[in-house]
C-alpha cells in the first residue's frame, strides 16, 4: 500500500510538467486549432535561458525563472509575428510545417550553443521530504509542483477572464470574424497566446528539471512533448482545466498502471500513445473539450 | 452634401477571381434608415462586407467625408462603423455579458458597465441570462444580443445583414420595431440588408434594390413599396 | 516564353518523354560506377563524399517519402510517423533474413502486408476526424518505436540495443558483367578517370548490384503510385478532398479511401525500411526515432508536396545534407562551434521554414518553372468525334 501511495506522489509530480506543457499547447490550440509541435523545444530553450540567467548571470533562482519566462514570451511573440502570422490561420499544412522546422532548428541551436551533455539545474524548491504518509514519502518537490500548476491555472484563468486582452483572446477563440467586427486585431491577440504559451512552457521545463533526479539537456522535451500532447488530447484540446487533469492522469498512468501491469518503463510512452488513440476512438473532444470536432 | 454619413461610389468587390459587385453607388445620410433589397445571391452581404472592410474592394467609400476605402475591419469599428453579420453575429462560447463587454472593446471610458446595465434593463432576458453562453439563447434573443453588442461600440453607422433570417414572423416584427426605436432614441444611422422587403421598407426612409451586383432601382421607401415592378419581383404580390 | 513547344500525343512529345526516361536510366547507370566509393566533392578543404552506399540509403528515404506523398496527396494531412513503419519494415526483414535465411526481396511478402495493416489500425481513428489528429497519433507512434524494440519480449528477435546485424549480401549473378562494364567505362577518354581503376572488388560489385536492384524496386514503387494517383478512384478522392461539400456527401467512402491511402503509405514506409537495412546490414533502434520521421517531412516539403519527383529530391536532401554538414570542418566566416554541433538539423530546419515562404511547392516547383522556360508541353487538342468515342 505504501508503494502504491508513493507511486501516486511520483505520478503527480511528473504529471505536473505534462500539465504545464499541455496548457501551453491548449493556449495555442484554443485560438487557432493548431498544434505547435515545437512547443516542447520552446520550453527546453526557455529552460536553458533560465539556467544561464541563474548560473552565469547569478540571478536568484525564482527571478531567473520569471525573467526567463518573459524572455521566452518575447521570443515566441517575435516568432509568431515573423513566421506564423503571414499564413492563413485556417490553412494548417504550412503552419504545421513551420512548427516542425522550428522543432529542428531550435533543437539544433540548443545543441550547438549548449552541447548535448546534461546539466544540473539549480534547485527551485526546498529539498527533502515534506511528510510521510503511511510509509510513503511526500517530497517538497511534489508539493510545490502541485502548488505551481494550481497557481498557473489560477493565473491563466484570471488573465483570460478578468483582463481585456483575455477577453479578446476568448473572443478570437470563439469566432474570428465576429472578433474583427468588434475591433479586435486578430494577429496581436494570437501573438499574446503564443507568448503566454511559451512562458508557461518555460516554467514547465524549469519545474521538471528542478527535480533532484533530472537534468537539463536539449533532448529533454522530445518525448515530453508526446506525453503533453496525449495529456492535452485527453483533457480536450481546448480546455485548460482538462489539460491539468489530463497531465496528472498521464503522470499517474505512467507511474501506477505501467509498473503494476509489469511492463517495463520504456512502455510508459506507449501508454501515453495508447491513451491518445483511445481518446480519439471514443471521445475525440476529450474529457472536457468543446465537442466541435468534425468527423469527415 | 455634408449630411451624407456614408457615401459610396463605383464600389467593386468579390472573392478572389470572382467579381460580385460591379460598380455600386449609394449613400446613407445622417440619422437615416436605408434598406438594401435584393434576391438571394444578388450581392447584398458582399456590399456590407465591402463597406465594413471584411473583404478587399475598390472604389470610393467615404465616412463623414473621410475615405475609408482601404481601412480594415478592426479600424473601421474605431471609425464608428458597427456590422452585425448575416447569421448570428454573437460569440457563442462567451457569456451574454462578455458578448456585450467585448462589443465595447474599442472603448476606454468608464461608462461601459452602465451601458451593459442599460441593455439588461431594456431586455430583461439578457439580464436574466447574463452568465449563460450566448449560444444557448434562442435565435431572436441572439439576434438582439448581436445588435446590442454592435451598439456597445457606440457606432455612428450600424450595418445590419438580414436580421430577420430564420426568425418567426412575430419576432421579426418586434425586432424591427426596436430598430426604429433605437434609430429614434440614439440617433444611430442604419444600413439594413433585407429580403423581407415589406417589413424593412416599413421602417426605412429610403431603399436600394440590387440585382447581380448592380444597382437596379432606388428611391424613397414609400415609392419603392408602391412600385409595381418591385412589388412583383421582391414583395411577392 | 518557352523556346520549344510540344503537344501531347504527337511524335515529338513521345520522343521527348522517352529521352527523359533514357537519360534517367543512363544517369543511374553512370552513378553506379562513378560513385562506387571514390566520388567526392571538395570545397574549402572539406571532402563531401557521394558514395554509392549513401545513394542507396537515399533511395530508401525516397520510397518512404513517396509514401508521405500519398498521404498528403490523398488526405491533405501530414503523417509524422513514417519512421515507425520504416523501422518496422527494417526490423521485420532483418529478422527474416538473419534468423530465417529468407532472401531480401522475399521479405517484402511479409513487410508490405504487415505495414499496410498496421497503417490501417492506427489510421482508422485518426483519419475519421478532421484536423491534426493524424499528425498527433503518428507523432506518438514515431516516438514510441525505439522503446518497443528494447522490450524484453522482442529482444530475441530485435537484438535490443545492440542492433540486429544481418550478414547476408546481395551478390550479383555470374552472368552480370559488372567488371567488364567498369573496365569499359574506365577506357572512355577524358571521363574514364572518374570510374575508378582496375577490377572491381567483390565489395564494390556487391554495392553496385544492391544499388541497381533497389533502384529498380524504387522505380516500381514510383510507377505503382503514379498509376494509383491517375486511376479513377485516385482522381475521385482528390476531387472530393478539394471540395468540402461533396466530402460531406461522400463521407463514408471518403474516410475509407483516406484510410486505405494511409495503409499504402505505411506499406511504402516498410519497403523503404527494407531497402535501408539491406544496404546497411544492421538495424538499430537509434536510427528510427521521431527525428527520422520529421526528416521525412523535411524531404517531403523540400522536394515538393504532391509531386512524385519531389520525393526523389527529398530523399537525396535528407540523406546527404546532415552527413555533409557533419563532414564540414571549416567554412570561412563560420565559427567552428557552429560546425561541430548538429549543423545539419539547423540547416534542414531553417531550410524547411525558408522554403515554406519562398517556394511552397518545393524544389520541384522551382525546377518546373525553369523547365517551362525551355520546353512547354501543351495538352492534346480534343477532337469532337474522338472524345465521344472515348466515353463509350
Ligand atoms: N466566400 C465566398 N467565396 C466565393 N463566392 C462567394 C462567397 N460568398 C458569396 N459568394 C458569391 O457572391 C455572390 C453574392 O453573394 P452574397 O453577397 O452573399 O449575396 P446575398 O447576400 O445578396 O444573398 C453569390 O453569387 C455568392 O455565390
Ligand atoms: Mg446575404
Amino acid at each position: 500500500m505504501d508503494l502504491f501511495l508513493q507511486r501516486i506522489f511520483d505520478g503527480l509530480s511528473n504529471g505536473a510538467t505534462y500539465a504545464l506543457i499541455a496548457m501551453a499547447l491548449v493556449m495555442i490550440f484554443k485560438a487557432t486549432t493548431l498544434i505547435n509541435f515545437a512547443q516542447g523545444e520552446f520550453a527546453m530553450f526557455g529552460g536553458f535561458i533560465v539556467l544561464v540567467l541563474a548560473t552565469e548571470q547569478g540571478l536568484p533562482m525564482w527571478i531567473a525563472v520569471i525573467v526567463g519566462m518573459l524572455i521566452s514570451a518575447v521570443l515566441a511573440a517575435g516568432i509568431e509575428r515573423t513566421l506564423i502570422r503571414p499564413f492563413d490561420p485556417a490553412d494548417h499544412l504550412p503552419l504545421v510545417i513551420i512548427t516542425l522546422g522550428l522543432f529542428l532548428a531550435i533543437n539544433a541551436i540548443a545543441g550547438i550553443v549548449w552541447r548535448f551533455d546534461p546539466r544540473a539545474f539549480p534547485e527551485l524548491f526546498p529539498s527533502g521530504k515534506a511528510m510521510s504518509i503511511a510509509g510513503a514519502t511526500l517530497s517538497w518537490y511534489t508539493v510545490f509542483t502541485m502548488i505551481t500548476i494550481l497557481v498557473v491555472a489560477g493565473g491563466l484563468t484570471l488573465l483570460l477572464n478578468k483582463t481585456k486582452v483575455g477577453l479578446a483572446f476568448r473572443a478570437v477563440s470563439s469566432n474570428l470574424e465576429s472578433s474583427e467586427l468588434v475591433g479586435i486585431k486578430v494577429g496581436p491577440t494570437l501573438q499574446f497566446g503564443w507568448a503566454i504559451a511559451a512562458a508557461v512552457g518555460t516554467l514547465g521545463v524549469s519545474v521538471f528539471v528542478a527535480s533532484p533526479f533530472r537534468q537539463l539537456e536539449p533532448q529533454v522535451m522530445v518525448t515530453g512533448l508526446i506525453f503533453a500532447v496525449s495529456a492535452a488530447a485527453l483533457g480536450g484540446l481546448d480546455s485548460l482545466g482538462g489539460a491539468i487533469l489530463g497531465g496528472l492522469a498521464i503522470g499517474l498512468v505512467q507511474s501506477i498502471a505501467v509498473p503494476y501491469l509489469g511492463v517495463p518503463t520504456e512502455l510508459s510512452l506507449l501508454a501515453a500513445v495508447v491513451v491518445l488513440l483511445l481518446v480519439l476512438l471514443f471521445k475525440p473532444s476529450g474529457l472536457f473539450g468543446t465537442p466541435q470536432v468534425e468527423r469527415v | 452634401m455634408t449630411d451624407r454619413l456614408l457615401d459610396v461610389k463605383n464600389l467593386h468587390a468579390g472573392y478572389g477571381p470572382i467579381a460580385v459587385l460591379h460598380g455600386l453607388d449609394f449613400h446613407v445620410s445622417e440619422g437615416e434608415i436605408v434598406v438594401i433589397l435584393g434576391a438571394n445571391g444578388a450581392g447584398k452581404t458582399t456590399t456590407l462586407r465591402a463597406v465594413s472592410g471584411m473583404i478587399d474592394r475598390t472604389g470610393s467609400i467615404e465616412l463623414a467625408g473621410k475615405s475609408i476605402a482601404s481601412a480594415k475591419a478592426p479600424d473601421l469599428v474605431r471609425a464608428g462603423v458597427a456590422h452585425v453579420p448575416q447569421g448570428r453575429g454573437t460569440l457563442p462560447e462567451l457569456s451574454v455579458e462578455d458578448n456585450l463587454r467585448v462589443g465595447a472593446y474599442i472603448r476606454n471610458d468608464n461608462e461601459i458597465d452602465a451601458d451593459i446595465e442599460q441593455w439588461f434593463q431594456a431586455y430583461p432576458v439578457l439580464g436574466e441570462r447574463k452568465n449563460q453562453r450566448a449560444g444557448s439563447l434562442s435565435g431572436g434573443e441572439q439576434q438582439m444580443l448581436a445588435v446590442a453588442r454592435a451598439l456597445m461600440s457606440r457606432p455612428t453607422l450600424l450595418l445590419l445583414d438580414e436580421p430577420s433570417l430564420g426568425l418567426a414572423p412575430i419576432i421579426v416584427a418586434d425586432l424591427f420595431e426596436r430598430f426604429a426605436e433605437i434609430n429614434k432614441e440614439l440617433g444611430t444611422t442604419m444600413l439594413v440588408v433585407e429580403q423581407n422587403a415589406q417589413l424593412a421598407l416599413g421602417i426605412a426612409d429610403r431603399g436600394y434594390v440590387i440585382e447581380s451586383g448592380e444597382m437596379f432601382a432606388e428611391g424613397p421607401a414609400g415609392e419603392l413599396i408602391n412600385d409595381d415592378a418591385i412589388r412583383r419581383a421582391y414583395l411577392g404580390v | 516564353m518557352a523556346s520549344v513547344q510540344l503537344t501531347k500525343g504527337t511524335r515529338a512529345y513521345t520522343i521527348y518523354k522517352w529521352a527523359g526516361v533514357l537519360a534517367l536510366v543512363l544517369l543511374v547507370f553512370v552513378a553506379a560506377f562513378a560513385f562506387n566509393d571514390t566520388g567526392k566533392i571538395s570545397v574549402f578543404d572539406n571532402d563531401y563524399k557521394i558514395g554509392l552506399t549513401r545513394i542507396t540509403k537515399a533511395i530508401s528515404f525516397m520510397v518512404a517519402i513517396l509514401g508521405l506523398q500519398v498521404v498528403a496527396g490523398f488526405t491533405g494531412q501530414l503523417s509524422l510517423g513514417q519512421g515507425f513503419f520504416f523501422g518496422t519494415g527494417a526490423y521485420l526483414s532483418a529478422w527474416l533474413v538473419a534468423d530465417h535465411s529468407w532472401p531480401w526481396f522475399l521479405t517484402l511478402v511479409v513487410v508490405v502486408p504487415a505495414c499496410f495493416l498496421l497503417g490501417l489500425l492506427f489510421g482508422v481513428p485518426a483519419l475519421k476526424i478532421k484536423g491534426l489528429y493524424l499528425a498527433l497519433v503518428t507523432l506518438g507512434l514515431a516516438a514510441v518505436f525505439p522503446s518497443l524494440i528494447l522490450l524484453d519480449v522482442l529482444e530475441p528477435y530485435t537484438a535490443g540495443a545492440a542492433g540486429k546485424i544481418v550478414d547476408s549480401d546481395l551478390i550479383a549473378p555470374e552472368w552480370m558483367p559488372l567488371d567488364g562494364i567498369a573496365t569499359g567505362l574506365q577506357k572512355i577518354p577524358l571521363i574514364g578517370q572518374y570510374f575508378g581503376d582496375g577490377d572491381l572488388s567483390s565489395k564494390q560489385e556487391q554495392r553496385i548490384w544492391t544499388f541497381f536492384l533497389m533502384a529498380v524496386l524504387a522505380a516500381v514503387c514510383f510507377k505503382m503510385v503514379s498509376n494509383l494517383i491517375s486511376s479513377r478512384p485516385g482522381r475521385a478522392i482528390r476531387a472530393v478532398r478539394d471540395n468540402e461539400t461533396s466530402a460531406a456527401v461522400n463521407g463514408m467512402s471518403l474516410s475509407y479511401h483516406k484510410t486505405m491511402s494511409f495503409g499504402v503509405a505505411s506499406a511504402l514506409g516498410g519497403v523503404g525500411g527494407m531497402i535501408y537495412v539491406a544496404e546497411l546490414g544492421i538495424a538499430s533502434q537509434g536510427d528510427f526515432t521521431q527525428l527520422l520521421s520529421i526528416l521525412f517531412i523535411v524531404g517531403l516539403v523540400v522536394g515538393g508536396v504532391g509531386t512524385l519527383s519531389g520525393a526523389v529530391i527529398g530523399g537525396l536532401v535528407i540523406a546527404f545534407i546532415p552527413e555533409w554538414a557533419s563532414s564540414t570542418q571549416n567554412m570561412p566566416g563560420v565559427p567552428d562551434r557552429w560546425l561541430q554541433g548538429p549543423t545539419g538539423g539547423l540547416i534542414l530546419g531553417v531550410g524547411l521554414i525558408v522554403l515554406t515562404f519562398v517556394l511552397p511547392g518545393g524544389i520541384i516547383s522551382g525546377v518546373r518553372k525553369l523547365r517551362a522556360k525551355i520546353v512547354q508541353v501543351l495538352p492534346a487538342p480534343i477532337r469532337v468525334g474522338e472524345s465521344i468515342a472515348a466515353k463509350e
